[in-house]
């Protein structure tokens, strides 16, 4: 109950947050921590409760008959995710309080973004069945979305956010997919029976595919090559959203997903070869780009995605018996990550601008704050007496053991975190050096002011953590313990100590820091500063230009379609028809339908009456020579149709019908009056026209008069299967509690299609209404106003604006 | 489209206005149990507002109406949605309907009354509302009004969307990614 709780509060708080923040402005920030504080508290409640090693099920019923229900797992490491992103929410929280200030609007909106994503994350880490994990997973992306593009009127924000979505989007597709297979394969998709049951030899053999469907969801969330592109465009986010969602919580749901599905898929024969081959390579990348960039958070971001290649290789090259100290790389990286992040909102705050090649000399005049980054920087770097050392000693450990006895590539991971850990350390230091240290230019001095405590809070306590976890790791190690998961760790943990002695780890250790240094010396400077990011690197301009050729492919096949004369769109839509329907009858023969006699005796005569009036009303549409009359006589088949209904005692179809045709003749002549006046004697006085689009006409209304008729005399046959009809009309009264069928059917038997139905009308009105909105009209003509009476048609003013299709009446008048 | 000066039309299209809408819920409400239900009931009443709007010119019409036909169906599937969730939260699934019957109702008798009608309801709007918008708009459109008045473009429309025509236009989203 405390955990469905600890979810449900910051869900509870987005409505509260979004109507509180139109009363409290800038201030709602204070109410908002309340939601991430309670939910640490309720979950630190449950960690106390719960044993190390137990595995936890917490189940509500949902859609019982698909098998998805609310249920929710608890054990190591849910909790260890769970209390990262609760308590990171709490520090930024409190940091946003101080960043959104006055400047911002909508703080509101802000913070109830914030909340909905923290319950989606805390969704995502609990959840225990896959699809539930799924829909949550989703549930972060739309409000990473929602947040990058927060700042909604800069460009570079909404299409940073468009990309972030489409990303991470389009791989927890590919995830999902690699869920259903993994659950067709095992025959459930919960998390416990998963984890728990050895797979039968049946389903190992889809493990491989599902397993890689499933890692490229892990990739994208967590922006591994190929997608690392989106986490640097997605930092056009407000600082505190990068600090928290592309630093500290969402992106790590990809190492999350890969730590999840350890137990099940480490046996699959591609597990290792696909992470370390993608994550260590994402890892030097990252780095390089990191030192190529000049951004703050463009350097943060790559050096993010970097290092999340690491957190994900690790779990690729740990043996399957289970991983070692995966948790305290990953604690480690949350500390000095989300600290930087936060120096840098406070810089950029403080200076206006995050541009390294700007920055300089502020160490005089924010001692704090340069102290602070150099410690997160140092833990960056992995000096001595921070938690950063304590990780890559245990790491560079894990490497020379894989050396040891890997048996796939094993000098890989070693020579990847070698390369990349040197690079490290030689931006750790341009970004220290960069704003702290040198000369200060006097346009960021003018406008420098000292940011306040309650933004200096959140990065002080997280520095604070790297320092006191890395000087006392067994502190950091006892707490770690409370996180053991079984399966997925290794049934002994090592012991954390700061000094191992002079080991091969501490001396390569030494070595990167050096040569870290040195490559930076060798840069340092003018160098640096001209370094770029070559085009071959940059895919999100790739990305971008392929997003932007979908629309442009639309409009060129809307072109290849499209036709200036209404006749041609029927005559297209009616051969594909013809083509289709009609060959399939062809293919069946259609002598086999027909029925073999015919009871002239059964025809009742008035219907008979009925219909021969039908048929003269279609008669007279067809010769009628202008539109007015053969409206009216269409109509009329209409009407005629609504008394055949009522002559097979339909009421429901009849009055439905009289009603659609109603609305639909006003509809009608609502569009014939926009057209001009000579649209409405037609093209009957054009004999250009007559000749080979009237043969054409007459071939297809024949065509669809027999395909029809086909039809029509194919649906009147005796049927094997019994029809659905009859159910329905016997089950409304005892089922449904209800004496119309029809109305049974449409929102009680099939109310699903209804709901869904009602959906697809109003998304089409929507798009309706943004296309006629779209149509464009002169300035002009919006300033004449109403035009005369309808049917007079508009004459555009200036005539190279007038689209193609106006031509032809126009000139014609 | 512009106000007809007919003052029979404006007459006869006031009263015919209350006429179909008491007819259009009669149909609603009883539609579970005799011909009728919230897809007919909504044609009839969209078509009540398409009188008015013949009679007295569309702006008159969606003064008449007070909100955008477009939140009315907004509201209707909401409406719908909700009423099939909500037996989701005791653990029932989704889109169970309940009935029952009142009995003894004064001047009515025996009432059958059911969930159903909720999401009938719900149809109801959703049918009202998109009818009445799409004729609205293309009434506008026809009588040289813009689609949508100038409040309701911000509504619908992004700052960066373009007439359809302007042809390979594409949108701005400064190709410079890099900050």
């Amino acid at each position: 109950m405390l955990l469905l709780l600890a979810i449900l509060i910051p869900f509870l708080f987005v409505p509260l947050l979004w109507i509180a923040g139109t009363k409290l402005g800038a201030r709602v920030g204070w109410l908002a921590v309340c939601a991430p504080v309670a939910s640490t508290a309720l979950l630190v409640l449950t960690l106390l409760n719960a044993a190390p090693g137990e595995r936890v099920v917490w189940e509500w019923d949902w859609i019982p008959s698909l098998g998805l229900n609310l249920v929710f797992l608890v054990d190591g490491l849910s909790l260890f995710f769970g209390l990262v992103v609760s308590g990171m929410g709490v520090l930024v929280v409190i940091y946003s309080a101080g960043y959104l200030d006055d400047h911002y609007a909508f703080h509101g909106r802000f913070y109830a973004y914030l909340a909905l994503f923290m319950g989606a994350m805390l969704g995502t880490v609990f959840a225990g069945n896959l699809l539930l994990m799924f829909v949550f997973w989703e549930l972060t992306g739309i409000a990473s979305f929602l947040l990058i593009g927060f700042l909604h009127t800069d460009a570079e924000s909404r299409s940073g956010a468009r990309m972030a979505l489409l990303v991470t989007g389009s791989t927890g597709l590919a995830m999902l997919a690699g869920i259903v297979i993994l659950g067709l394969a095992a025959g459930t998709h919960d998390l416990k029976a998963l984890l728990e049951q050895p797979m039968n030899a049946d389903g190992r053999e889809k493990l491989n595919l599902a397993f890689v469907l499933m890692a490229v969801g892990a990739f994208g969330k967590s922006a591994q090559f190929p997608f690392h592109f989106w986490l640097p465009n997605a930092m056009r986010a407000p600082t505190p959203v990068s600090a928290y969602l592309h630093s500290a919580t969402m992106v790590k749901l990809g190492v999350f997903l890969v730590a999840r599905i350890f137990p099940i898929f480490s046996e699959a024969g591609l597990w290792s070869p696909l992470l370390m081959a993608v994550s260590f390579g994402t890892m030097l990348l990252g780095a390089l780009l990191a030192l190529l960039s000049h951004d703050l958070k463009a350097v943060l971001a790559y050096s993010t995605v970097s290092q999340l290649g690491f957190l994900i290789g690790f779990y690729g090259m740990s043996p399957s018996s289970g991983a070692q100290s995966d948790l305290l790389h990953i604690i480690n990286h949350v500390f000095y990550k989300g600290c930087l992040f936060m120096v840098v909102g406070i810089i950029d705050h403080s200076a206006g601008t995050r541009d390294l090649r700007h920055l300089g000399g502020l160490g005089a005049r924010l001692p704090m704050l340069a102290v602070i980054t150099a410690i997160a920087a140092a833990a960056m770097a992995g000096l001595p007496g921070t938690t950063g050392f304590i990780s890559k000693e245990y790491m560079l450990k894990a490497k020379f053991d894989y050396w040891g006895d890997g048996d796939f590539a094993a000098w890989y991971p070693l020579v990847m975190v070698t390369l990349a850990s040197v690079l490290k350390v030689a931006f750790s230091l341009r970004i220290v050096w960069g704003v702290f240290g040198g000369r200060a230019r006097p346009e960021v001095l003018a406008d420098l002011h000292r940011p306040g405590w309650n933004l200096l809070f959140a990065p002080a306590l997280l520095a604070a953590a790297c320092v006191v976890f890395g000087l006392f790791p067994g502190l950091l190690g006892q707490g770690l313990t409370h996180f053991w998961t079984p399966l997925l760790h290794a049934q002994v943990q090592p012991e954390l100590y700061l000094w191992h002695g002079i080991t091969r780890e501490f001396l390569l250790s030494l070595a990167i820091v050096v040569a870290g240094t040195g490559l930076y010396a060798v840069l340092a400077g003018a160098r640096v500063n001209a370094l770029r990011i070559p085009r071959v690197l940059a895919f999100d301009r790739l990305f971008e230009s392929g997003v932007e050729a979908f629309p442009l492919l639309a409009k060129r096949i809307t072109a290849a379609l499209r036709s200036d004369r209404p006749f041609d769109a029927p005559a297209i839509v009616l051969c594909t028809f013809l083509l289709v329907v009609g060959g399939f009858l062809a293919s069946i023969g259609p002598a086999s339908l027909l029925p073999t006699q015919v009871n002239w005796e059964e025809i009742d005569p008035l219907r008979a009456f009925c219909v021969g009036l039908i048929a003269i009303a279609v008669v007279l549409v067809v010769v009628l020579p202008r539109w007015t009359g053969q409206l009216i006589a269409l109509s009329i088949v209409g009407f005629l149709v609504t008394f055949y209904y009522v002559l097979f005692r339909a009421p429901d179809l009849a009055m439905t019908q009289i009603l659609v045709e109603a609305a639909t003749l006003l509809l009608v002549l609502l569009l014939l009056a926009r057209f001009p006046r000579a649209a409405e004697i037609g093209e009957a006085n054009d004999t250009r026209v007559r000749s080979w689009r009237g043969a054409l006409g007459i071939l297809v209304a024949a065509g669809m008069g027999i395909v029809m008729t086909l039809v029509t005399v194919a649906a009147l046959n005796p049927r094997s299967a019994a029809p659905a009809g009859d159910y329905y009309l016997k089950s409304t009264v005892p089922l449904a509690h209800g004496t119309n069928a029809v109305n049974t059917i449409l929102v009680d038997f099939r109310g699903f299609d209804t709901l869904l139905e009602v959906t697809v009308l109003l998304i089409a009105t929507l798009g309706a209404v943004g296309l006629l909105m779209r149509y464009r009209r002169s300035a002009s003509e919006y300033a004449a106003g109403p035009m005369g009476p309808a049917g007079s048609g508009i004459e555009l003013e200036d005539p190279t604006e007038s689209k193609p299709d106006e031509k032809g009446p126009n000139e014609s008048r | 489209m512009k106000a007809g000066d007919s003052y029979i039309l404006r007459s006869v299209a006031t009263l015919l206005f209350f006429v179909v809408n008491v007819f259009a819920l009669y149909l609603l409400l009883r539609g579970h149990n005799l011909p009728g239900g919230g897809f007919i009931g909504g044609l009839g009443c969209a078509l009540s507002f398409i009188l008015l709007m013949l009679a007295f010119g569309v702006e008159a019409a969606e003064r008449i109406l007070r909100v955008d036909p477009v939140r009315i169906a907004v509201a209707g599937v909401s409406l719908a949605l909700l009423s099939s969730l909500l037996p989701v939260f005791w653990s029932a699934p989704f889109l169970r309907q309940y009935n029952g019957k009142l009995t003894q109702v004064p001047l009515l008798g025996d009432v059958a009354v059911g969930t159903p009608l909720v999401f009938d309801v719900g149809v109801f709007l959703v049918v009202v509302g998109v009818t009445t918008k799409l004729i609205f708009v293309l009434a506008r459109s026809v009588g040289g009004l813009t689609g949508l008045s100038l409040g309701e473009r911000s509504r619908y429309a992004g700052p960066l969307e373009t007439p359809i025509e302007h042809g390979e236009a594409r949108p701005r989203t400064d190709g410079e990614a890099k900050p």
